[in-house]
């Protein structure tokens, strides 16, 4: 779907000419492996790029600019992906032809060179001003993750389940390391990430591609580096027996955060993730699925009730809004119904529902720019040739006996509760 | 069928209203996979007091039914709805708003077959106290979730103190309280007075051919009978200009105090191209005053009153609106004192010029362009245009005419100190 040109070593462009959209979308993705410092130092030196440039040296000037391009957007973010961190630049503008004005699209190409090579140095060091203050809002942001009880949830739920790993290692780092990022190194940090990450740079749009290859490798003169694969996770073997830790904590708040996870040796790549894609679905992926129809419509316990799987890590989550009371009674349902997937208490129509929405899920998500983008990046790591329809072939074969045995693998690990009351559930 | 093409964006909107009143539009999007269809009805939940259908008597029924009514919409004799759509790949979904209930779903194929289940479950109403009762379990839950969201709670706060008696005040799932006493009785009242065709909306967007689209769903609609539609007599209270209350505060369990402004819009009759160009224009006033390019974020942003939080909105609904700020905030005092400050300076002295005007109106325009991309905007945007008689295809052509003594009108609705409000989430102090 994507057009390859590999401008460097180690530095990828993918094309996509469609007329599906009225904006041209450009990302540029430079990854490197995760820990907890590059975090840090790469969600500082995001909001510091975001902030202002040799060009536009404030970040007034620089909104005032994008404004004049009408409203093109220009953000920065980071992420992660297995053992990878990746750091983002996104560029979207309107494409020339539904304005009055033309050379908005070339003035965006302009934008991506200027953020990611002509940054806003003072002495040759960035800013202390500046890196100061965005180290407090990137600290904000981490901080405020509190506030926000599903989300402090699965993060405190991860913190017990997978201590000191990537798994639990926020795309933004953490408060203490985000303090001790110190100006100075934050050139470093640039640096190494112009010169040694692995870069995938995306646009999407109706464009000409050819132009477009010849007008990026002169504006985006990347030295060629190492070329390799990703950082690969590899996920845990099947255990003999689990220890299921059982953790309680406490806000002031009303309801009670059900999460738990159960681990499975079937990750991204490994030769069944795609049955346990659908055995996911078959649990609780959708409003259809065995937790959505047992906690929520049977039981009338829970608003949501639902599982996903995160095939970077090998895991299963399930989440549930539930009276905190009511925990034993939850957990015991949510593993019934995983036993009954263990059990084959399978059923056609659910085998169908589920691939039916997975492949409405692949289709609708390509049709947004972001959508194409993202997910291509992460498939591209199993085949440069990926479509959807290779996907909808793989879940199209999964029968319920596959279903069957991919839940034989799944065990639960962890039951975190978050809520405001002690219970004593869990005695 | 009328077919009307907009030759600058590139699209071309196909509409019929059917005899039994149903307002039905299509829009095919070239290079789209999905086919995204919202069938929506003007009944939200402010639509609290009203004579229904066939009666003469004014009732008052219990908050939150609205929203209850959507939930129960999808549970039929023979079981839910969600067990139909999926097997036809169909993701669906729906959400109750102030002034509108949609029923949705989004689909890559079969995209008939889905269409008529959409059609049939919200027009085949089905309630029993049984399934009533047993409703109210995961509708606490979620009133539940609500309340400790402290963002909700936040942005809600304020639409509180601002108003004296009008039920936007009131939370849209009602409380735990008024829920309990929702019978089977009032859904199917609500739902004989406010589901009739003439009072709904069908958007078809993405995929689709129109004109076998529009005899697909004519003759899906031709086979029901309903009764000749009636107008709806809704009355709402009479609503001062002035805020309720000037200033709460609500304690959580929060990570940094919270602050909400609100300044109440004292011009909500309008309708048409008139509230089209009310809105817009009040949106670019608040771009000029609170964007990212104002002197007050830059101040605010570079002496941390405010972090990445921060965000700013305006809402315009016939009979109530409200510019609303809000932020996490170290100091929600000296941000409350800035924001006023700000607000006065304009009063004291007009400052907006031709130039900012014509910078924020070009990142206005390049937003809209944007927004046409996402086939779930144009859909819900072009509904709640469509039922206050506004239309979204006019957002350009608008905005080009909008000038800066629109903006001065605007800033005149909202710029009353009586009119504002402050809402203020502080952290629960921790027994140690």
């Amino acid at each position: 779907m994507f057009i390859k040109n590999e401008i460097e070593q180690g530095v990828t462009l993918y094309t996509r000419q469609t007329d599906q959209f009225k904006t041209v979308s450009f990302s540029v993705k430079f990854k490197t492996a995760l820990t907890e410092k590059v975090a840090a130092a790469r969600s500082v030196l995001a909001n510091v790029l975001e902030d202002s440039n040799e060009k536009y040296k404030t970040q007034n000037t620089l909104r005032k600019k994008l404004d004049d391009l009408y409203g093109t957007v220009l953000y920065t973010d980071t992420t992660k992906r297995g053992s990878n961190h990746i750091f983002t630049l996104n560029v979207e503008c309107v494409n020339d032809e539904y304005l009055n004005d033309s050379g908005v699209l070339n003035e965006a190409f302009e934008l991506v060179r200027t953020v990611i090579f002509n940054p806003n140095l003072v002495d040759g060091q960035f800013d202390p001003d500046i890196v100061n203050r965005e180290k407090r809002s990137v600290t904000e942001r981490i901080r405020s993750q509190y506030d926000n009880k599903t989300s402090y949830a699965q993060k405190r739920m991860l913190d017990h389940l997978r201590p000191n790993s990537v798994v639990s290692t926020s795309a933004n780092g953490s408060e203490e390391a985000v303090q001790a990022v110190q100006a100075d190194e934050l050139l470093q940090t640039y640096t190494s990430m112009l010169e040694e990450d692995l870069i995938d740079i995306y646009v999407v749009g109706d464009i000409e591609e050819q132009e477009v290859v010849a007008k990026l490798k002169e504006l985006l003169p990347f030295a060629a580096r190492p070329s390799r694969k990703q950082h690969a996770f590899k996920t845990d073997a099947h255990k003999n027996s689990v220890t299921v830790q059982r953790i309680e904590e406490q806000q002031e708040m009303k309801q009670g955060k059900l999460h738990l996870a159960f681990c499975t040796p079937v990750g991204f790549g490994h030769k069944d993730y795609m049955k346990m894609q659908v055995t996911n679905g078959v649990f609780g992926g959708f409003a259809h699925s065995k937790l959505f129809m047992n906690v929520r419509e049977k039981e009338s316990m829970a608003y949501y009730a639902s599982s996903s799987y995160s095939s970077q890590y090998g895991l299963l989550y399930v989440i549930a809004g539930i009276d905190a009371e009511l925990t034993d009674k939850a957990v015991a349902l949510i593993e019934e119904q995983l036993q009954a997937l263990q059990n084959g208490d399978i059923t056609d129509l659910e085998m169908d529902q589920t691939k039916a929405l997975l492949n409405n899920s692949i289709t609708s998500a390509f049709d947004s720019a972001r959508g194409q983008i993202e997910i291509f990046d992460q498939y591209k790591e199993l085949d440069e040739n990926f479509t959807a329809d290779m996907l909808k072939a793989g879940w199209e074969a999964v029968t319920k006996e596959d279903v069957k045995q991919m839940a034989s693998t799944i065990q639960l690990e962890i039951v975190y509760l978050l809520s405001g009351k002690e219970t004593i559930a869990n005695e | 069928m009328n077919k009307i093409n907009f030759e600058n964006l590139q699209e071309t909107l196909y509409n019929e209203t059917l005899d039994n009143g149903l307002d039905v539009y299509i829009l095919p999007k070239k290079g789209f996979s999905k086919t995204f269809v919202t069938f929506t009805t003007k009944y939200g939940s402010i639509d609290r007091t009203f004579i229904p259908n066939g009666k003469k008597e004014e009732v008052t029924v219990p908050d939150g039914i609205a929203h209850f009514l959507e939930h129960k919409m999808f549970e039929k004799e023979e079981g839910d709805v969600f067990q139909k759509f999926s097997l036809l790949g169909g993701s669906a979904n729906a959400f109750t708003s102030f002034t509108r209930t949609a029923y949705l779903f989004s689909a890559t194929n079969k995209l008939y077959e889905n269409t008529e289940v959409l059609l049939d479950f919200v027009q085949e109403p089905y309630f029993t106290e049984e399934t009533v009762e047993k409703e109210k379990g995961i509708i606490n839950q979620e009133i539940t979730m609500y309340d400790d969201l402290p963002d909700w709670r936040l942005y809600f706060g304020a639409i509180e103190n601002l108003h004296h008696n009008h039920p936007v005040k009131i939370d849209i799932a009602g409380t735990i309280e008024s829920i309990d006493k929702i019978t089977a009785d009032h859904l199917y009242e609500c739902y004989e007075t406010f589901y009739h065709p003439s009072n709904m909306v069908l958007f078809v967007v993405g995929a689709v051919n129109p004109e076998e689209m529009m005899t697909f769903i004519k003759e899906n609609q031709s086979k029901r009978t309903f009764n000749n539609p009636e107008e709806i007599v809704r009355r709402f209270p009479e609503e001062p200009t002035t805020a309720a209350i000037a200033e709460r505060t609500l304690e959580m369990d929060v990570s940094k105090p919270k602050l909400s402004f609100g300044m109440k819009c004292n011009d909500v009759h309008n309708s048409g191209s008139e509230m089209l160009k009310q809105e817009l224009a009040t949106e670019l006033l608040l771009d000029v005053l609170f964007g990212r390019t104002s002197d007050f974020y830059k101040e605010a942003y570079e002496s941390s009153l405010i972090d990445e939080s921060y965000a700013y909105s305006f809402s315009l609904e016939q009979g109530y609106g409200f510019a609303m700020i809000v932020s996490d905030t170290e100091n929600p005092e000296a941000l409350e004192g800035k924001i006023r400050q700000t607000i006065e300076e304009l009063n004291a002295s007009w400052s907006i010029t031709e130039e900012e005007l014509e910078r924020l109106r070009k990142r206005k325009i390049g937003q809209f362009m944007r927004a046409l991309n996402s086939i779930e905007f144009i859909a819900n945007q072009f509904t709640r245009y469509k039922f206050n008689e506004m239309d979204l295809f006019d957002v350009v052509p608008t905005l080009e005419k909008i000038t800066v003594e629109d903006l001065k009108t605007a800033f005149s609705t909202i710029n009353r100190a009586e009119g504002h409000t402050v809402f203020k989430i502080k952290p629960k102090e921790k027994e140690k």
